[in-house]
C-alpha cells in the first residue's frame, strides 16, 4: 500500500467525522467553567468586604472546576434569571441553590441533591408572630423565585386569609421585615440565621422552623446533555464520600450536617 | 447555541392568570394617568401662580421626578417611607410611585404646551369679562390639554410599561409580577415572557390607536 495513502487515510480517521463533541467536551477544551451563582443568599453566595464572591456554592463550582481540571469563573445570576443564562450559554452549570422540583425539570437536568436546606421563620419582634402558625392571617412574604416562596404563597392560599408578597432579593424581605412591612418571613434557617447575626436588620428575631418539606437542592445544567449530568452526579457523590462536603459544611453554615438521601427509594 | 424547546402549551395554559394580570396592570396605569394628569395641572398652576413657594415646590417635584430613574421612585414610596413607618401597600407603592413620575413629566409636558398658546388668548379672554380662573379654565387649559394630548399618549403607555417594576416592592398581581411567579414556578421563561411582551404590546396598542380615535374625534375644526 503506498505510504502516502496509509498517511492520509489516518489523517481521515483522526479528523473527518469526530465523535460529537458534548458540553462536557467543550468545558474541558475551553479551559473554563462558567458557573451561575446566585451572590445574594448568605452563607451560599455572597460577597466580600474586597467585593470578591464567596459562600459554600462558590466553593463547591472551584472545586468542580479543579476536579474537571479548568478555571472556575463565578457568573453572578440573580435567582430569577437562572433559566435564561443556561439557556443563552452564558453559563455551562447551574452551582445556585436550586430547588429540584418535578416541575423545573420539564426544563432543565437536575443531578442527585448536593445541599438541602430546612425552612425558619423569621418574624418582626412587634408582629406577635411566635411560630409558623401564628403567620395565619398576617402579611408574609420570601424571596420570589424560590423553593419557600412557592411553599408559603400555597399555604397563605390554603389559609384563605392574610397576603404574601414576594421581593426580589433576600436583602429586600430582610428589609421590609425590619421595618415592619412585613410580619413574619419564611427562609432557609441557614439564611435566617446568618441575616439576623448581621445586625443589618434590627428587630427581627428566628422563632421557629416551618413545616416545610426538606429543600433538596440539586446542581442543573441543559437537559439533555447527560455525559455532564453524569459527571456532576459523580461529583457530587465524591464531595459527600471524601469528606469535603462536611468540611465546606463546617466552613460555612456549622451545625448538623444535613444527610442528602432518602431512605426507602433510590436515588 | 441555543438549547431550548419551546413548549407553547404550557405557558398557554397560564394565559388567564395572565390577563388577570395584564388588567391589575391597567388599573394602576389609568388610575396613575388620572391622578397625574390632576397633579401635572396642579403643579402647572402653581408655576403660574407667581407664588415663589409654591412654584419652587413645583420645580423641585419636576426635577426629582424627572432625573432620577423610575425604579428609584417606586422604591422609595416602599422602602424609603417604610423606614419613617409609613407602610404603603405593594400596590399603592407602584401606583404612587408611578403616579409622581406622571406628574413630573406631564408638568413639563403642560408648561411647554402653555407656551405654544399665544398670551393674546388670555387677553382676549379676559377682555370678554372672564375672570382670571374662567381665563385659564375655560379658554387655556382647553388647548393646553389639547397640544399636551398626544404626550400624554406617551405618558400613559410609559405608566404601562412602568407597572413592570412593581416586582421590585413585592407586586405580585400585575402582570409582570404574575409571569414572574409562573416563571420560578415552571422555568418555562421564554414563552411566558414572550407571551408577556405580546400582551403588553397589544395593550399599548389599543392605547395608542384608541387615543388616536378620541384625538380625531375631540379636535374637529
Amino acid at each position: 500500500m503506498n505510504h502516502k495513502f496509509v498517511v492520509g487515510l489516518l489523517a481521515a480517521a483522526a479528523f473527518a467525522a469526530p465523535a460529537q463533541a458534548d458540553k462536557l467536551d467543550d468545558i474541558i477544551a475551553s479551559g473554563t467553567l462558567r458557573c451561575a451563582v446566585v451572590l445574594d443568599f448568605p452563607p451560599m453566595g455572597m460577597r466580600d468586604e474586597n467585593n470578591n464572591p464567596i459562600g459554600f456554592d462558590v466553593d463547591y463550582c472551584n472545586d468542580l472546576a479543579a476536579a474537571l481540571g479548568v478555571k472556575a469563573e463565578i457568573v453572578e445570576t440573580p435567582f430569577p434569571e437562572r433559566i435564561p443564562a443556561l439557556m443563552s450559554g452564558r453559563v455551562d452549570v447551574g452551582v445556585a441553590s436550586t430547588s429540584d422540583t418535578l416541575e423545573r425539570a420539564k426544563t432543565v437536568g437536575m443531578t442527585i441533591p448536593y445541599f438541602a436546606f430546612e425552612m425558619a421563620v423569621t418574624a418582626n419582634d412587634k408582629s406577635g408572630v411566635k411560630s409558623f402558625e401564628d403567620m395565619k392571617g398576617k402579611t408574609v412574604g420570601a424571596t420570589a423565585g424560590t423553593f419557600e416562596a412557592i411553599a408559603l404563597e400555597k399555604q397563605v392560599q390554603e389559609w384563605g386569609e392574610g397576603t404574601f408578597r414576594p421581593y426580589q432579593t433576600q436583602a429586600d424581605v430582610f428589609l421590609a421585615l425590619s421595618q415592619g412591612q412585613l410580619d413574619a418571613t419564611v427562609s432557609t434557617s441557614t439564611v435566617a440565621q446568618s441575616n439576623v447575626k448581621t445586625g443589618n436588620f434590627p428587630g427581627i428575631s428566628v422563632v421557629g422552623k416551618a413545616p416545610f418539606d426538606i429543600d433538596y437542592v440539586a446542581l442543573f445544567t441543559d437537559r439533555h446533555e447527560y455525559g455532564l449530568l453524569n459527571y456532576l452526579n459523580l461529583f457530587v457523590n465524591q464531595q459527600v464520600r471524601t469528606g469535603r462536603y462536611a468540611e465546606l459544611y463546617e466552613k460555612w453554615v456549622g451545625g448538623d450536617l444535613p444527610d442528602l438521601t432518602v431512605s426507602g427509594v433510590y436515588r | 447555541m441555543f438549547n431550548y424547546t419551546f413548549q407553547w402549551k404550557q405557558a398557554f395554559a397560564r394565559l388567564p392568570q395572565m390577563l388577570d394580570g395584564a388588567a391589575v396592570t391597567m388599573q394602576i396605569a389609568i388610575l396613575s394617568m388620572v391622578l397625574g394628569i390632576l397633579l401635572a395641572i396642579t403643579l402647572t398652576m402653581f408655576r403660574l401662580s407667581g407664588s415663589r413657594i409654591l412654584s419652587a415646590i413645583a420645580r423641585t417635584w419636576v426635577e426629582v421626578a424627572r432625573n432620577t430613574p423610575a425604579l428609584f421612585q417606586i422604591y422609595m414610596m416602599h422602602f424609603g417611607l417604610g423606614s419613617f413607618g409609613l407602610h404603603l401597600s405593594p400596590f399603592l407603592s407602584i401606583l404612587l410611585g408611578i403616579t409622581f413620575n406622571n406628574a413630573g413629566y406631564l408638568a413639563e409636558n403642560f408648561r411647554g404646551a402653555l407656551k405654544a398658546i399665544p398670551e393674546t388668548q388670555t387677553r382676549a379672554a379676559r377682555s370678554l369679562g372672564f375672570g382670571a380662573a374662567g381665563a385659564f379654565g375655560y379658554v387655556v387649559l382647553p388647548q393646553m390639554l389639547r397640544i399636551a394630548f398626544l404626550p400624554m399618549t406617551n405618558q400613559m403607555v410609559w405608566a404601562i410599561l412602568m407597572t413592570s417594576l412593581g416586582v421590585t416592592v413585592g407586586m405580585n398581581a400585575d402582570l409582570y409580577g404574575v409571569v414572574q411567579d409562573l416563571n420560578a414556578l415552571t422555568f418555562r421563561t421564554f414563552e411566558l415572557f414572550a407571551l408577556a411582551a405580546v400582551i403588553f404590546y397589544l395593550i399599548t396598542k389599543i392605547i395608542t390607536i384608541g387615543a388616536r380615535l378620541i384625538a380625531a374625534r375631540l379636535f374637529r375644526y
